[in-house]
């Protein structure tokens, strides 16, 4: 299980809690080996976020707004512990190899018409070149998608 | 339970969308006014109720509106006063039924995913979010599954001609935040209209980020849709079951193949309906599927020649894609 999760993809956006490394701590504590405390919740290797990186995380994400601690208590109450058999070890292993082996992208396949969509057949390349920071918008491109939509 | 072929898309039974469309359109067109005020139940509120938590208090319906309700039907008058103005004005009905259709019909089937009626049972969607992913019953949690189905319809809507299916997102955004408005005062018992603009301004930073997120994973793999569940659907949850963040990728996965497979004309007058999550879609093989399209186009094409269309029915957009 903990090697399948370090093979997980990581994530092209920088959050404050990356679900690699979350899992990777929760599952090494089932599997008695050692966690590093040192590297806190964010990356593996790379603490050393730039200051705007920062910056930026904080912008995107608020903390729960105006939330009273009794309700927060409510959603704590929901939420499950963790107790693990084997089977249900065996269980999370199966999910996580569909998941990791691209199962349900493969079997519901859409094909190029969502992909590619009519209305937009560039939405999809825009936004990772954009994320994957391969190819940045321009002003003028920004401009564009502003007035005209795409 | 498997779904048979023919029944995919699940059309829907309750409700006909193109005799609300020519409802509503009618109505607009004689300058009655719009409605913007939705159903007559009431959502119970977690997060912020306090006051109330005590004494049992009488839940304000939230809008009833005559024109959206099932069994209504427009008088003969206006609808043909409804149809005589949308055929002499030449008016786009693809353009004007995205009010009904997206904002009306489409943001209710989104909205009712994770409804919580207060002394109601749950639907049976919800259950399955509230019981089986075991989410917090709250206002927030509310607004992630609505986000959640709402994307799944743009990624559809996307793919129609660019001037409507942009035309239909905005609809379904500018519904469901007005909805929103509308419910933050009244159920959720706020009173300043400051304190209110926060949220809603919380809510679309919510719904640009999971739209963002979910975009990302669809177009890659379903290891960045699970994260983009996991931030988003189960709040960054630390122990979460995989298998439930399986199930729902899964989930998304059959919901948007459903609507590939629906042709632009069907989908934009509204023939889809989300399967429910406890239900399992069976993919159609390639001579299913030629067959649908096949009784798709013919059944468009009778209608187009039998000249029995009304006005409002029309459509420019395809039935064969």
């Amino acid at each position: 299980m903990v090697r399948l999760l370090e093979k997980f993809p990581e994530e092209r956006m920088k959050h404050m809690v990356s679900f690699k490394q979350t899992q990777l701590n929760r599952f090494k504590r089932v599997a008695g080996l050692q966690v590093d405390t040192n590297n806190n919740l964010n990356g593996e290797n790379d603490p050393k976020l730039s200051i705007n990186e920062i910056k930026d995380m904080l912008n995107r994400s608020k903390g729960p707004l105006g939330l009273q601690r009794d309700d927060l208590k409510k959603i704590q109450a929901v939420i499950p512990r963790d107790q693990f058999t084997e089977q249900d070890l065996k269980k999370q292993l199966e999910s996580l190899k569909n998941l990791m082996s691209n199962k349900y992208q493969n079997y519901y396949d859409v094909g190029d018409k969502m992909y590619k969509p009519a209305g937009n057949p560039q939405y999809y390349s825009r936004l990772m070149d954009e994320i994957n920071g391969q190819k940045k918008e321009t002003f003028f491109s920004a401009m564009k998608v502003i007035f005209f939509g795409k | 339970m498997l779904r048979s072929a023919m029944n995919m898309g699940v059309y829907s039974s309750h409700m006909n969308p193109v005799t609300i469309s020519r409802a509503i359109i009618s109505i607009n067109q004689i300058g009655l006014g719009h409605v913007s005020r939705l159903f007559s139940t009431s959502i119970v509120t977690n997060s912020q109720e306090t006051n109330a938590k005590n004494q049992p208090k009488r839940i304000i319906p939230l809008a009833q509106s005559k024109y959206e309700s099932k069994d209504y039907k427009l008088p003969k008058w206006k609808e043909s006063l409804g149809e005589f103005v949308i055929s002499s004005l030449h008016l786009d009905m693809d353009k004007v039924r995205a009010g009904p259709i997206a904002g009306s019909y489409y943001y209710n089937i989104c909205r009712e995913q994770g409804l919580q009626v207060e002394g109601e049972k749950l639907s049976p969607s919800a259950k399955y979010f509230y019981e089986t992913l075991k989410l917090p019953r709250t206002f927030s949690q509310w607004f992630q599954i609505t986000a959640l189905h709402e994307w799944m319809l743009f990624t559809r809507m996307r793919a129609m001609p660019f001037k409507y299916g942009r035309n239909y997102q905005q609809k379904l955004v500018d519904r469901t935040f007005s909805d929103i408005e509308l419910r933050l005062f009244d159920e959720m018992n706020i009173h300043s209209g400051r304190i209110v603009d926060q949220y809603l301004k919380d809510f679309d930073t919510q719904l640009k980020g999971a739209v963002l997120a979910y975009d990302e994973g669809f177009y890659t793999d379903d290891a960045t849709l699970a994260t983009a569940v996991w931030r988003n659907l189960f709040a960054g949850r630390k122990n979460i079951d995989i298998n439930l963040l399986e199930d729902v990728v899964k989930y998304i996965r059959s919901q948007v193949y459903i609507m590939s497979r629906l042709s632009d004309r069907e989908f934009a007058t509204g023939k889809f309906n989300f399967v429910l999550p406890t239900e399992t879609v069976k993919k159609l093989s390639p001579e299913e599927e030629l067959q649908r399209k096949k009784n798709v186009i013919e059944k468009y094409e009778e209608l187009e020649k039998s000249g029995l269309m009304l006005p409002s029915e029309k459509s420019n957009l395809s039935y064969s894609n």
